[in-house]
């Protein structure tokens, strides 16, 4: 059952480009789409913790197995808004079918690993559908073929190639003094372990690759090149999922459910976190370019959950993965915003941009609503998931930093409302007056999306009974 | 029967309802309904006047139940609201035939009757406030839709009395707190400790009400702004009767007064200050309702000290004097308001010489102004006898500023009569004749009662006011034959003679009846306070506003320096740090892998050096 989210998508992808199968092709949107919402809406009915049948190459020291629990179902159904989001975006943005067709391959691709990446149940698997989700990201991110998008991908894959690296690196000297990749094996044998320099060692190194996938200061600075200089729906697939599960998934996996609870490696995440969101938000409210400034967001908003995470307490656990929902939702709908206004007016230039919630009002008001609970206003979303965060912190008795998340969330409003201001408020530029909504997808998408951050706010105790406290639960297996 | 008591407040609102939606075409329907809303609830009154009983239906929650209840003082107090209700708005109709505003006046001028029977009646002290602070909706709605300009005097109404309510309001819940029960039936505290705030705040809501000094300063602005039939209603009646009527509950039956108390000296002190300053105010003025409005505050310090001094007789003359004042200064309004509607003024420079042209309405002035100056046989005069008695025995201080204050108010209705009824008619008013007969019955009707209650004292004293005492409380006295001290009686007289003296001399002095006080206005000492009160230096809602002005500055210059430390220090240097951010961010990725392989080296770094130590 759990083997057929990552069979079927990656089946699909082999159906479709059959040779005698060309005239199905057209009707491959539908099938992703059909696809990436039955996950969304299956996401409700999965029980848990279950298993599937795990098996053993012979003779190989390797156990294939996957698992789900309550974090694994929060991110396969982040994984399915997303995914149908920016194929709804993807279908109004490319209008050749032949590119169009090759996008939702690269799509399916990467769905099928991402979705394998939360159901894995090794460090050694994980760090295999990791890297075959990169390679679609980097086929994704070149897809546009001007100079800089290939600049960009460069970047990030020399990084991500780093990155690997160091990931490798861990697994190796684990699996020499675990004697095994698998988490539950690590959680138990790396306290026990002699090697006490050797784990940490491990550990650094696996914190550090993965902090580069999640893109978390100061291994970030691939992030924003690359998230403003792909196309639109690639820097909502990426921005919006690819680097959350990639990163912050998979930090969030291996930090509380495989490596031992250790005060140093919070005080990592956290240091990590605090210096992320304070460095991220000053960036982003240097930044006249609206996704470059996006990015820098995201960074931001990264650190905070790196923040519930390095309480390492059940209920800092499950405000982080809160956090996790709420800014895939709104980082997601900020940037549909991005590609509707890039579409309309042709630039990412705030300064060439001002008065356009005239033109585009849906746009417009979702991106109010996205920023004020990106902010952290009540009752929307982001105010609920960053309360938890804080009192999590204080809980810990980390007064000073709970106090520095409040302080910088006065940051984040002031670089959202200065974007608000320079894009959507005041009077209508007189070259942008041919502005119109972009598309039905684009809007449709927003509605969505701007539906999920009030509903999530308003019915805040279901979301959190429903899909996050779940998370807390350890699940090993 | 107890269910009857939802009535005398459901049928002035429904009839408040009906008359807003009364088309306006329709204007005799409006008048009728109220007229016969009025008259209905006076009969109702006067038919429930002898029961005592008390209806209880559940409302907001356990203690906030809503409670009726009617007995003697109560009783007496609804017989006063509806049966000045029903006299003025018999007036106002004639009065207010030319006004705009009708549908609003009528709507509430019937919301007015019907809460002011509400709060008389509530039992329980929420409910009262509830009723209460309606009334202050209505007050500021009668006085706004008054003329052009009573925009200001209505906001200053408003804004004084929301003030004076809020103290209430707290005291109420203080002493909800302290008795564990909001039914005033109930409520029986000592005054010591925190009750004795309670007590001070319900006072000011209290005092208040009833217009007393340093709560006053809104009927004069509100005297020239709104129309005469609210001011004889509201101010002149219904304020009065309900802020006596909650000051004696306080003092009597929800505390404990008695004469030791400091409170009642406080009490005393607020009563004789009011008397003197107010009628001090009320010689020099040249506008007839603003005039008569001065003596509406002046006369509340009767009140509030005679109920001030704590003993029976005070009390009892307190309350008498209550009534009294609501029968004269009614009229009075409303012969201000004949004389205003004929002549279309009220400005004394103006008027003169219209006995010969309203015989009647000068009638009626005579026999009030006569009433209020305290002129024996008229019924001011024996309830100013009382509470002069009370306060003589509490102190000789009290005593004094009570009969000072007589002198004034007969000095000034002397100057007032002479300068509207006599002297040379001038040629604006050429055209004035009496009133029509509306407008007459109700002064009529009101003056037989200053001669009735004044020859006939006994009959109020003793059916209506000695038993809101109570056997207990009264010690003995007995009001069938009024208690005559000669004394007084010899030292009253004195006074009003010398009060005629000095209005001749003043007459003498000046020549003209207008200016009769003029010598009182520029007497040393005296012209200099004149002075600085025209300039509304007393006037503590002026004062207020000038101290919050001057708050406002210092708050703007303090929000100014913190907006500077903001903008130019806080603000500037994030601006500084986030372009030095972005400068870093050469999209150089050899610069991002040095940072990266930074980051690694310091984790892992930290990691081994945090286990070393272990």
């Amino acid at each position: 059952m759990l083997s057929l989210l990552i069979v079927v998508p990656f089946l699909s992808v082999i159906i479709f480009n059959l040779p005698f199968f060309n005239r199905g092709r057209g009707f491959i949107f539908w099938w992703s789409l059909l696809l990436f919402g039955a996950q969304a809406v299956l996401s409700f009915f999965l029980t848990i913790p279950s298993y599937a049948t795990s098996f053993q190459l012979p003779g190989s020291m390797f156990k294939f197995g996957l698992m789900l629990d309550g974090l694994s179902i929060l991110m396969l159904l982040c994984i399915g808004i997303v995914a149908s989001l920016t194929l709804v975006v993807a279908a109004s943005v490319h209008k050749d079918q032949r590119r169009k067709f090759n996008f939702i391959n690269l799509l399916l691709f990467a769905v099928s690993g991402m979705n394998a990446v939360v159901l894995v149940a090794d460090i050694f698997s994980l760090y295999v559908f990791i890297e075959i989700t990169a390679v679609a990201s980097y086929v994704l991110i070149s897809f546009e073929k001007d100079l800089r998008a290939m600049s960009a991908t460069f970047k990030y894959i020399v990084l991500s190639i780093v990155a690997s690296v160091f990931m490798l690196l861990s697994i190796a000297i684990l699996l020499l003094i675990t004697g095994s990749t698998h988490f539950m094996a690590i959680h138990q044998a790396l306290p026990r372990s002699e090697h006490t320099f050797l784990a940490m060692l491990a550990v650094g190194l696996f914190i550090s690759g993965l902090s580069v996938k999640a893109g978390l200061v100061p291994f970030h600075a691939w992030l924003p090149d690359v998230y403003s200089h792909s196309s639109a729906a690639v820097s909502l697939f990426l921005a919006g999922i690819v680097s959350k599960i990639l990163g912050v998934y998979a930090l969030i996996r291996v930090v509380s459910f495989v490596f031992m609870p250790d005060a140093s490696v919070d005080m990592v995440i956290l240091s990590i976190g605090l210096l992320s969101i304070f460095i991220a938000a000053l960036a982003a409210l240097a930044q006249s370019d609206l996704k470059r400034m996006l990015a820098y967001s995201s960074i931001s908003q990264v650190g905070y959950i790196m923040l519930g995470l390095g309480c390492a307490t059940p209920l800092g656990m499950a405000a982080a993965a809160f956090h996790f929902f709420n800014h895939t939702i709104f980082k997601s709908l900020l940037f549909v915003n991005a590609a509707a206004l890039e579409l309309e007016t042709g630039t990412t230039d705030m300064h060439r941009m001002g008065g356009l919630s005239k033109t585009m009002p849906v746009t417009g008001f979702t991106s109010v609503l996205a920023s004020l609970s990106a902010a952290g206003v009540p009752p929307l979303a982001g105010f609920w998931s960053k309360l938890l965060i804080v009192i999590a912190l204080w809980q810990t008795g980390h007064f000073a930093i709970a106090f520095a998340a409040i302080l910088a969330s006065v940051l984040t409003l002031s670089y959202l409302l200065a974007m608000q201001r320079m894009v959507f408020f005041g009077k209508l530029r007189q070259d942008l007056a041919h502005t119109h909504e972009a598309g039905f997808g684009l809007v449709l998408a927003s509605i969505v999306l701007a539906f999920i951050v009030v509903a999530a706010g308003l019915f805040f105790p279901f979301i959190l009974d429903v899909f996050i406290l779940p998370v807390r639960f350890f699940v090993g297996g | 029967m107890n269910k009857l008591l939802f009535l005398p407040i459901l049928i002035p609102l429904a009839a408040a309802l009906g008359t807003f939606f009364v088309p306006h075409r329709l204007r005799k329907v409006r008048e009728c309904i109220t007229l016969s809303a009025t008259a209905a609830n006076f009969l109702l009154t006067l038919f429930l006047f002898k029961n005592d009983c008390v209806y209880i239906l559940p409302w907001l929650g356990p203690s906030f139940e809503f409670s009726l209840r009617l007995y003697r003082f109560s009783a007496f107090i609804m017989l006063a609201v509806n049966g000045f209700g029903f006299l003025i708005s018999l007036y106002s109709v004639f009065f207010m035939s030319a006004k705009a505003h009708l549908r609003q006046f009528y709507s509430y001028f019937l919301i007015t009757i019907a809460f002011a029977c509400g709060a008389v009646l509530s039992d329980n002290l929420f409910l009262m406030l509830f009723f209460w602070e309606g009334l202050l909706l209505v007050l500021f709605g009668m006085i706004a839709i008054g003329s052009n300009h009573a925009f200001k005097a209505a906001t200053k109404a408003f804004i004084i009395t929301g003030i004076a309510d809020l103290c209430m309001m707290i005291g109420i819940a203080l002493c909800g707190y302290l008795a564990g029960t909001l039914t005033m039936s109930k409520i029986n505290l000592p005054l010591q400790g925190m009750s004795v705030v309670a007590f001070i705040l319900l006072m000011i809501g209290a005092i208040s009400k009833a217009g007393s000094m340093p709560f006053h300063s809104w009927i004069p602005d509100a005297a020239i702004a709104s129309d005469v039939p609210f001011m004889a209603l509201v101010p002149a009646v219904l304020e009065k009767l309900l802020g006596i009527y909650f000051l004696t509950r306080i003092s009597l039956d929800l505390f404990q007064l008695n004469p030791a108390s400091w409170l009642s000296v406080l009490l005393m002190i607020i009563g004789s200050g009011t008397i003197l300053l107010a009628v001090m105010m009320a010689l020099i003025q040249k506008n007839y309702k603003r005039l008569l409005s001065y003596h509406a505050i002046s006369q509340v310090g009767y009140m509030i000290l005679g109920i001030g001094t704590a003993l029976p007789i005070g009390i009892v003359g307190g309350l008498f004097h209550m009534i009294n004042n609501a029968i004269y200064k009614s009229a009075l309004f409303l012969t201000a308001g004949s004389v205003e509607k004929q002549t279309g003024t009220a400005d004394l420079e103006v008027l003169g010489g219209l006995m010969k042209k309203m015989p009647v309405t000068f009638v009626c002035f005579a026999v009030t102004a006569v009433s209020i100056s305290g002129v024996p046989p008229f019924n001011g005069f024996f309830s100013k006898e009382l509470i002069y008695e009370a306060a003589l025995s509490r102190g000789l201080i009290f005593y004094l500023a009570a009969i000072i204050g007589s002198f004034f108010t007969a000095a000034s209705f002397l100057k007032l009569g002479h300068a509207v009824f006599f002297g040379g008619v001038s040629e604006k008013n050429k055209s004035a004749q009496e009133a029509s007969w509306g407008m007459l019955v109700p002064m009529i009707v009101l003056s037989l009662f200053c001669i009735l209650f004044g020859l006939f004292n006994s009959v109020p004293l003793a059916k209506l006011i000695a038993p809101v005492l109570g056997q207990e409380r009264l010690h003995g006295h007995s009001f069938t034959v009024f208690p005559l001290n000669l004394k007084l009686t010899i030292a009253t007289v004195i006074v009003l003679v010398l009060a005629f003296l000095n209005h001749i001399f003043g007459v003498k002095m000046s020549g003209s009846g207008l200016h009769a006080a003029d010598h009182i206005r520029r007497a040393p000492l005296l012209r200099g306070v004149y002075d600085r009160a025209e300039r509304r230096f007393f006037d503590p809602y002026d004062v207020g506003r000038i101290f919050l002005k001057r708050m406002c500055a210092i708050a703007f210059w303090v929000d100014r320096k913190i907006d500077w430390l903001y903008e130019g220090v806080v603000a500037k240097f994030i601006v500084w740090l986030a372009g030095v951010i972005k400068r870093r961010h050469t999209e150089n990725y050899s610069v991002y892998l040095g940072w990266a392989l930074a980051g690694l080296s310091l984790v892992v770094v930290f990691l081994f050096y945090s286990i070393k130590g272990r």
